[in-house]
């Protein structure tokens, strides 16, 4: 999967980072677009196509059963009971594709959060920086973890060692730049970056070993072996748009709303019942 | 032709159109723009002018004008900006007081939100009280038509910032963001939470309004240094579980944890509240933190605030202050302001959260004695740099012919909190009763301070505006030194107008201790007294034709009362209301305006129906200003930039200034008359 993502976010960092970050909008409307036209695919090559469109037209027909017989019980209980299983046939076809379509759609989304999503961090600005040590590895305490930042970027505050195996910093960021923290946990070094200042471009929030790495796949995640778990930065702050929906859920949104949408409009142009 | 291309066409044309917002072209004049400082007073502005401290107030004062502002009758806050935004007197907008009080129940409620009536209709599935018919809405006590409303009707673009009163938000049309009176997410003025491992000690006499939060710092990893603290900040009412109708008690709160982690080595802690985690050394205030309360399960209903800590002290004893849990400005859980889109919208622009509760300023740790002077005067930078940048924000939508309003908190409540340490009216004055030589002389000149700040910000909206716009800078009241406290219910007690039961001296209206078929008055609200009225009061015995000679009694009296340690009259004036009020609402007003004079105040505890023995102590509370006297010791402060027709003009008039300058005919039952010269 760390292997998956890592040869997506180098295609992704061409196609949305060197020629995508001056027109979001353009980007933000022709990867949903195409995440529908996926989907379609998906569903036509993996769905019960007969399946569906009999599940769809016994819908229909009970449906309509109810709407003509309204005033005699003994139709419409059990029209509706039929409408309803067909109804779980209906969502049941669906299942296969939904499982299979989920991994290009996410992949697709995930990308589009990472390089859109957030704003780098404002020149002046303090973050909070945590450390989470990977209790699996072990063999290194919060008071043997440091950090060495680069220019640009100033502690702010004397380093919190917490009882929940975690060390959190807070910096200062004084110059913009693409910042590189080395956190060491005794002799092994977990590099962070640190977006501050500029133009809109991709910015990385976490670096985990944990399955989130998947939702976060902008920076390649920690070695096995590595007493780090995670390094996060604690203040998110979204970038805005335009008009478009902004932040991780703005993106969501926007992205499955699109898609639906262009896979409605184009199902029939694919050949695809829905 | 296939529908579905031209339809994504159509689809990425209205999401990138980049459509304008709706503002309105303001009429090819020019604009007004006012700022609201609350409790500026004539006489402490007067000398910083003089002396050269106030620059700006100098330069405004001789473009066009400066004269003292009558306030309201009586001189409150809630009272006196609502005779501004109406231009009506209380008998017309309703308003008599910070607190009313209810005729059949004799308890005292708010003057701005009276309590709902029908709760509306539940059912209860497991646990959840569900709402099935809607009951009443909170509603605006105050009545009469706002300005901005009659100023947006002719065409203007209106903006009021941190209106006092306007909560909750009356419908308008125009751009509002109610100030103070605007609640906290536990629907109150604004409880703090006060988590420490050390009982505090509230000062002799007062209840501590914190929500304390008594902790350990627990060894959670053995090593032998206690590191961890776990507690809890209380958000809104559960308002699934509550009883419908049923006033909250402690545990009817919903919460969220929080989780403080102290370093071993250093005063520093990593607080957790939620997924948000903020790094705070010994002494420091943090940034907001977003925080959100579950009302229904998997997050169905979630209802977010903002909270500020202050790391007062984390070892060897810890102290953390929370702040009251502001309502989110990026999402108010209830409108604070018109439309509702404008909070969130002022959020947007001023990079997050801001004040959102009406009165920020930390006064009641202060008077608890959780904080220090010096805690206070951190906390009230933070609110300045809040309403700072709100006020550059407001001039910077600013455009000539626009109305705005912008409120202004940096004197009143200092004022309230810091006279004790020297007064800056009277040069030379007796030390205040609850002087404290230890911090005295390092805030000594606070208030002078203050002034001189909102002297910058005025600087500021000179420099900015356009040259012909009309700038008016008033004061709802001025101030003066609070040094004896008047127990109300205690006077009347001795004068045999209020009987206890049982022969008791000293007891609470709430407590059932008044004998109300032997009372024939009692006092609830800071200048209120009622008579305990036949036909109004649930047990009334007044009847209407002894009425005037009840209230004429009570007033002969009151402007007898001496004070017992050195003659010195009490009470400078007492009014009927029926007298000086004017309005439909006149019948619910207080009886009796009782108007202090200089130096003299309402108890909290009478204020709130309690009698204690003595009717008069000296004010050893650390709010040690006031202004809730009689209405010619505090007036205001206005000043234009234009000239002033004469002298003598009160907050009323302001309000018609404002409809004369758009040229908007005067609202029915509007008092003022416009003060420039044509």
């Amino acid at each position: 999967m760390a292997r998956f993502n890592s040869i997506l976010t180098l295609v992704f960092d061409v196609l949305l980072g060197r020629l995508g970050h001056d027109r979001p909008w353009f980007d933000l409307l022709l990867w949903p677009i195409l995440g529908g036209i996926v989907a379609l695919l998906v569903i036509k090559a993996v769905s019960n196509q007969a399946g569906i469109t009999r599940a769809k037209n016994f819908i229909q027909v009970h449906l309509l059963e109810i709407v003509l017989f309204r005033d005699d019980l003994r139709v419409v209980l059990p029209a509706t009971a039929r409408a309803l299983g067909y109804n779980l046939m209906y969502l049941g076809y669906n299942i296969v594709p939904m499982l299979v379509m989920i991994v290009p759609m996410t992949a697709i989304l995930v990308q589009l959060v990472s390089h859109y999503a957030y704003a780098p961090t404002q020149v002046g600005s303090v973050v909070t920086v945590v450390a989470s040590l990977d209790p699996a590895v072990g063999g290194v305490k919060p008071a043997e973890v440091s950090i060495e930042l680069p220019p640009g970027v100033e502690l702010d505050a004397p380093p919190v060692r917490s009882a929940g195996q975690e060390v959190a910093w807070r910096l200062r960021v004084t110059a913009p730049g693409d910042h590189v923290l080395k956190v060491h946990a005794g002799s092994q070094v977990e590099e962070k970056l640190l977006s501050a200042g500029g133009e809109a471009r991709k910015v990385s929030v976490l670096r985990t070993k944990s399955l989130e790495a998947v939702l976060y796949p902008a920076e390649p995640v920690p070695a096995a072996d590595s007493p780090i778990a995670s390094i996060q930065i604690m203040e998110r702050h979204d970038q805005p748009l335009g008009l478009l929906p902004a932040g991780e859920s703005g993106i969501l949104m926007w992205f499955f709303g699109v898609s639906l949408l262009a896979g409605f409009l184009l199902k029939d142009f694919f050949g695809v019942t829905l | 032709m296939h529908k579905a291309p031209v339809l994504l066409v159509a689809l990425a044309a209205f999401a990138f159109s980049g459509c304008a917002g709706s503002s309105r072209t303001s009429p090819d004049r020019p604009g007004l723009f006012i700022l609201g400082i609350d409790g500026m007073d004539p006489v402490i502005l007067q000398r910083l002018m003089d002396e050269g401290k106030a620059p700006n107030f100098k330069k405004l004062a001789e473009s066009g004008g400066f004269q003292p502002l009558g306030t309201s009758n009586p001189a409150q806050s809630p009272v006196a900006w609502s005779n501004f935004v109406t231009g009506l007197d209380p008998g017309g907008h309703g308003i008599y007081d910070f607190v009313h009080r209810d005729p059949q129940t004799y308890l005292p409620t708010s003057s701005a939100t009276p309590p709902p009536g029908d709760p509306g209709t539940f059912v209860k599935v497991g646990g959840y009280y569900l709402p099935v018919i809607a009951g009443d809405d909170l509603i605006n006590n105050r009545t009469g038509t706002a300005w901005w409303d009659a100023v947006y009707a002719a065409g203007v673009d209106v903006e009021v910032y941190r209106i006092p009163g306007n909560y909750p938000v009356p419908e308008s049309e125009a751009k509002t963001l109610s100030g103070m009176g605007t609640v906290d997410m536990r629907g109150g003025y604004g409880q703090y939470t006060w988590i420490t491992d050390t009982v505090p000690t509230a000062p002799a006499g007062h209840d501590l309004k914190g929500d304390v939060q008594l902790v350990a710092v627990e060894d959670f990893d053995l090593d032998g240094t206690p590191e961890t603290v776990k507690a809890a900040i209380k958000g809104p009412p559960d308002i699934f579980h509550l009883e419908p109708g049923k006033l909250p008690g402690e545990t009817d709160y919903l919460t969220a944890p929080l989780t403080v982690s102290i370093d071993p080595a250093a005063e520093v802690a990593l607080i957790e509240l939620g997924a948000e985690r903020v790094v705070l050394q010994e002494g420091e205030w943090s940034r907001w933190v977003p925080v959100s309360f579950d009302a229904l399960p998997a997050g169905a209903m979630a209802l977010g605030g903002s909270v500020r800590f202050y790391a007062k002290e984390l070892r060897p004893g810890f102290k953390l202050y929370v702040s009251p849990v502001n309502l989110g400005a990026d999402a108010p859980p209830q409108p604070i302001s018109t439309s509702a889109e404008f909070a969130p919208e002022l959020a947007d622009l001023l990079g997050g959260q801001y004040y959102t509760q009406g009165m920020p300023e930390e006064t009641n740790a202060l008077k608890d004695g959780t904080f220090n002077d010096d805690d206070y005067v951190k906390q009230v930078a933070l609110v300045q740099e809040d309403s700072s940048a709100m006020l550059s924000l407001a001039l910077a939508r600013f455009q000539r012919g626009d109305a705005t309003f912008v409120y202004l908190s940096d004197i009143d409540l200092q004022c309230h909190m810091l006279w004790r340490h020297g007064d800056p009216k009277y040069a030379g004055a007796a030390p205040h009763p609850a002087f404290e030589p230890t911090s005295a002389e390092a805030h000594k000149l606070d208030i002078e301070g203050y002034y001189r700040h909102v002297d910058g910000l005025l600087g500021r909206v000179m420099d900015r505006l356009p040259p012909d716009t009309l700038l008016l800078a008033m004061s709802d009241h001025g101030f003066q030194p609070f040094t004896r406290v008047v127990h109300l219910n205690a006077w009347l007690r001795d004068q045999g107008f209020l009987v206890l039961k049982d022969g008791k001296r000293t007891g609470h209206i709430a407590s059932g201790d008044v004998d109300w078929s032997r009372t024939r008055a009692y006092a609830l609200g800071f200048n209120a007294i009622y008579l305990n009225l036949a036909g109004r009061e649930a047990q009334g015995i007044v009847t209407a034709s002894e009425a005037a000679s009840v209230a004429e009694d009570l007033r002969t009296r009151l402007l007898a009362f001496k004070d017992d340690k050195d003659g010195h009259p009490v009470v400078l004036r007492v009014e009927r209301s029926s007298d000086i009020y004017h309005g439909a609402r006149v019948a619910e007003a207080p009886d009796l305006v009782v108007g202090y004079d200089r130096g003299y105040g309402h108890s909290d505890e009478s204020t709130l129906g309690e009698i204690l023995e003595p009717e008069l102590a000296d004010n050893t509370s650390r709010w040690s200003g006031n202004h809730l006297m009689a209405p010619e010791v505090v007036p205001g402060v206005l000043l234009s930039s234009r000239p002033l027709a004469a002298e003598g003009h009160d907050l009323t008039d302001v309000t018609a200034t404002i409809l004369a300058w758009y040229g908007v005919d005067p609202l029915p039952g509007m008092q003022g008359t416009p003060f420039l010269t044509p």
